[in-house]
């Protein structure tokens, strides 16, 4: 025990978790110094592009690539013929009719931008020429753009689904029509949200390298989910998944976007194949990003509630039509989510939803952050605060009365455990001080409204397991790797997981280096959706670092024939828990473990799989997430009543974040929520041609907000520890957007007294709202005052 | 030949008269710090300085240029990075941080200019620039911290310029 008094805490050291640490990857952000899979380059690499349909619909039937083979500098080109003509999709586990895209179509195209065909050549020039010497004759079918009209019978069937509708899914509980009837007051409201696009600013891109020598391919791919992209290639390349290895190096942002594999991941992989093994680059300019990736649903959503006189909420009824493009992408489970949200927020018993998921000749619907979520959200939030008008109650009062509570099971078996759905709400109006503000503030033309949200941290949408493993390796020099198959795309999880890593072995996080998202060395993840890499990837990351604590805690108590239990290890020196003494440094520590007599790697494992139950599409029963975050929003903003443009003033958000592991990024994390809602609300609105075609599929003509007019936000965070959680922390980087649009639109209205229920709100929405307003009044008036 | 001088370095080049300068850096020198997410203004992320402004590389041709170039490369010395570098960091205004290295370079410029840029001075000035992951609001804090900075270490060495990059 001499030791003891040599080493004493480091009076530098501070707890990782809790602290607004800087990103991991922040000096290579800040110098322009770290590598997205847009800024690889290979000696001898091509460029390649894929051949796509320029009709909305028909049949092919032939595709000639005589001339183009023939141009000097084209390496290689690939059509259907030369695939397995394996379908893939990505609701496969749950909707297995749904898998319903070839990498490349061989008999149809469904939509302008359908993959048919790709070409790799030496350089850009010699591609664009090869592109214009292929020769595709179709046989052109009509086609439909209209998500009601092509559920129409008579509508052009685009696959087999009849009257388009890939997916119904009805959604039943409790007796809604006995419910309406005893309520006292019912409304029935529908609304359109338009379609957007993800618009991350790194396009898709990818090289793929086919090794001829072992008939393995790498792709180095701008992915989301590395190793769901890697299980689409195997399928759909018809190989084993250990031949195929995905890298995922920086991501330029995703948003759901790059979640999935795309044809062009598969035509990289297969043009270097057929190529002789060259690598092969494929980057999406933007006109391709908008016009034929992935991008958000457009829906109408119909609500008809019933309320009693005292607020308590009855029953909800409805439909949802979701317009999914050609093909299915995530768009079955993002109805599901779509409709399913509910739940999470109020206590509701009695419910009818059904929900449409239609073709239309269009790009192809997917998942976009929010997952179905920012739709509905708009909708149910503005649909309630219709309600609580109605009864003429105060909407934040309306909503503490009906939003569901900690511990309990909600109609269709969530089980929520921590919830600060409560505290987020009077949080957020004691922060913007609602009292004062709301209903009392028309003389200002300035109105304050709320919309609240809840999401889910992980759901099992994957296979039936939605586990992540990590690995935490410690070096003799003391150094400490982090493997996780988490994939960075930017919201920061690499630098949230090393500060759990950290934190639970006790040390510094400036020892750890993370290392993620290679389908070849890092343990398996399925990715970054659903706000689930915290709460899953970080409970795996926990159970790594404890290994390897363990591990090391066991050497040092065998050299100091002490009872391992008795030690821990907590700011960069192994402690006796007895007595709290310090009795060697962590390096020494690790010394020990690598020296003569020992030789001890230390390498640790983590495998984390959280506790739901599948849901079960056909009751709409399952408990999809192992914890559920919650927040409310408040908006206050400033109408202008002759030229209809909107201001807002302040944003208040209030998050059950459960903990937040980097506070920073959590911030940083909704504020970007809050900015894509505003884009959302006011501006985006990818639209089509009669052809389907994106009418504003450009950064020119297709509007993001922009750093001019984005409001001071407040977010408040909202601790509630979930037990499950690593440290106590949920998921949160979607939930933020979900209540934005209904709360800006909720505002307007307690602004100037108008209710627009068309997504995005435009000022001349505004302004012909209030023309038909101030008629109405005018009307009544004179109605008043004949008799 | 052509020569261009790019973060203080001379580099002769044999260049097509089409080649924009964003081409040039990323294709021919490797600077791939220079982004783009466009290719026609509308992003902002291949922003570059020119004699002190701010130059979208992505519709400058490069044969075109005389003056000296400066791209996010050319920033920081050694492991020191320039205030904007630092605050950009610090204030967490990066996520994916792909449109990072345009929004450095337009607020250098600004600040360069006008350390102690207005609201509007610094909307007008960073207008050109899409950010999807954060919103904004980091980034003009990043810009106002950076330009006190900027400002302290022109005013402690006033003749010496270069010391702004310290």
């Amino acid at each position: 025990m001499t030791m003891a008094t040599k080493h004493k805490f480091s009076k530098d050291y501070v707890d990782p978790v809790g602290k607004s640490v800087p990103r991991i990857d922040g000096k290579g952000i800040v110098t322009g110094q770290i590598k997205y899979a847009f800024d690889v380059s290979f000696p001898n690499m091509l460029v390649g592009k894929l051949i796509r349909s320029t009709i909305p619909h028909g049949k092919i039937i032939s595709i000639d690539t005589s001339k183009a083979e023939a141009l000097p500098g084209v390496h290689a080109i690939i059509t259907a013929k030369d695939t397995h003509q394996i379908k893939f999709g990505s609701n496969e586990y749950f909707f297995p009719h749904t898998v319903d895209q070839m990498p490349l179509e061989s008999e149809k195209v469904r939509y302008i931008g359908d993959e048919i065909g790709a070409v790799a050549a030496i350089d850009e020039e010699t591609l664009e020429e090869a592109l214009h010497l292929i020769e595709v004759k179709y046989e052109e079918l009509p086609c439909v753009v209209d998500p009601l009209e092509t559920m129409k019978p008579g509508a052009p069937l685009i696959h087999e689904a009849r009257n388009n509708i890939a997916v119904i899914l009805p959604v039943n509980f409790g007796n809604p029509d006995r419910a309406l009837k005893e309520s006292d007051y019912v409304r029935e409201d529908l609304f359109y949200m338009p379609a957007a696009h993800m618009a991350a600013l790194e396009p898709h891109v990818c090289v793929g390298q086919w090794e001829t020598f072992s008939n393995k391919i790498t792709l180095w791919s701008s992915s989301q989910a590395p190793f769901k992209c890697r299980e689409a290639l195997a399928k759909t390349l018809k190989m084993d998944l250990n031949d195929v290895r995905v890298i995922k190096l920086a991501v330029g942002g995703g948003f759901g976007g790059k979640l999935e594999m795309l044809p062009m991941d598969f035509a990289a992989c297969l043009l270097s194949k057929k190529a002789g093994g060259l690598p092969v680059k494929i980057c999406c300019n933007r006109e391709e990003e908008f016009l034929a990736t992935r991008r958000k649903h457009g829906m109408v959503y119909k609500l008809k509630s019933g309320v009693k006189k005292d607020g308590t909420l009855m029953a909800i009824t409805g439909e949802v039509i979701a317009d999914g493009g050609a093909y299915c992408s995530y768009g079955p489970t993002v109805l599901a989510a779509a409709i399913m949200r509910i739940f999470m927020l109020y206590k509701i018993q009695h419910f009818r939803v059904t929900g449409y998921r239609v073709y239309t000749n269009t790009s192809i619907s997917g998942a976009m952050r929010g997952f179905g979520g920012v739709q509905a959200g708009f909708a149910i939030e503005s649909h309630m605060d219709l309600l609580a008008e109605g009864i003429g109650m105060d909407p934040v009062e309306f909503r503490l009365k009906n939003i569901t509570t900690p511990n309990m099971v909600t109609v269709n078996k969530m089980v929520l455990t921590t919830n600060g759905l409560k505290e987020c709400i009077e949080k957020a109006v004691e922060a913007c001080a609602w009292k004062k503000k709301h209903g009392k503030q028309k003389h200002l033309c300035c109105g304050i409204g709320i919309g609240i949200a809840a999401d889910v941290m992980g759901s099992k949408m994957y296979k039936s397991h939605e586990s992540a493993g990590s690995i935490v390796k410690v070096e003799e020099d003391g150094s400490v790797y982090l493997f996780t198959g988490a994939a960075d795309t930017g919201q920061g999880c690499n630098t949230a997981l090393s500060q759990i890593a950290a934190q639970e072995l006790g040390v510094s996080y400036s020892r750890i280096r993370c290392k993620s998202g290679d389908t070849e060395i890092t343990p398996f993840d399925t990715g970054s959706f659903a706000s689930r890499v915290t709460f899953i990837s970080g409970n795996a990351t926990l159970l790594a670092a404890r290994d390897a604590k363990k591990q090391i805690l066991n050497v040092v108590a065998q050299e100091y024939k002490l009872p391992p239990e008795d030690l821990d290890i907590k700011a960069e020196a192994v402690i006796n828990k007895k007595d709290n003494s310090v009795l060697i440094n962590f390096d020494k520590a690790l010394e020990i473990c690598y020296s003569f007599n020992y030789g001890y790697q230390i390498i640790g494992r983590g495998s984390y799989n959280p506790k739901t139950t599948p849901i079960d599409f056909r009751t709409g029963e399952g408990n999809v997430s192992g914890s559920y975050g919650f927040e409310a929003q408040i908006v206050e903003l400033e109408v202008n009543k002759e030229t209809g443009e909107v201001k807002i003033l302040k944003m208040w958000d209030a998050h059950d974040i459960g903990k937040a592991i980097n506070p920073q990024s959590v911030e940083a994390q909704i504020e970007g929520s809050l900015t894509m809602g505003i884009g959302y609300t006011f501006l985006e609105n990818l639209h089509f041609d009669k052809k389907g075609r994106p009418a504003n599929g450009n950064f020119a003509n297709y509007r993001l907000p922009r750093g001019f007019g984005i409001p001071p936000m407040e977010c408040i965070l909202v601790e509630t520890n979930d037990p499950e959680g690593p440290f106590g922390a949920k998921g949160m980087g979607e939930a933020a957007l979900l209540p934005t649009s209904a709360a800006i639109a909720n505002a307007i209205y307690d602004a100037v007294g108008v209710r627009i229920k068309e997504l995005p709100i435009t000022p001349d929405k505004i302004i012909k709202a209030l023309r038909e307003k101030e008629a109405l009044e005018k009307q009544h008036n004179q109605v008043e005052v004949i008799p | 030949m052509k020569t261009l001088i790019i973060n203080k370095k001379k580099y002769e080049l044999d260049l097509k008269g089409h080649e924009t300068l964003l081409e040039v850096l990323r294709n021919h020198l490797g600077l791939t710090g220079t982004k783009t997410a466009c290719e026609e203004t509308e992003c902002g992320t291949c922003c570059v300085n020119i004699k002190g402004k701010a130059i979208l590389s992505c519709i400058t041709l490069a044969y075109n240029i005389e003056e000296e170039i400066t791209t996010i490369e050319g920033l920081s010395e050694g492991e020191t990075l320039h205030p904007l570098q630092k605050t950009y960091l610090e204030t967490g205004a990066a996520q994916c941080g792909f449109c990072i290295p345009g929004f450095i370079m337009a607020s250098k410029a600004l600040l360069e200019k006008n350390p102690e840029p207005t609201q509007e001075e610094m909307d007008y000035a960073l207008d050109g620039n899409l950010c999807r992951c954060g919103g904004y609001l980091r980034i003009y804090d990043a810009v106002i911290q950076a330009g006190k900075e900027m400002k302290k270490l022109n005013d402690q060495e006033p003749r010496n310029i270069a010391t702004c990059k310290g």
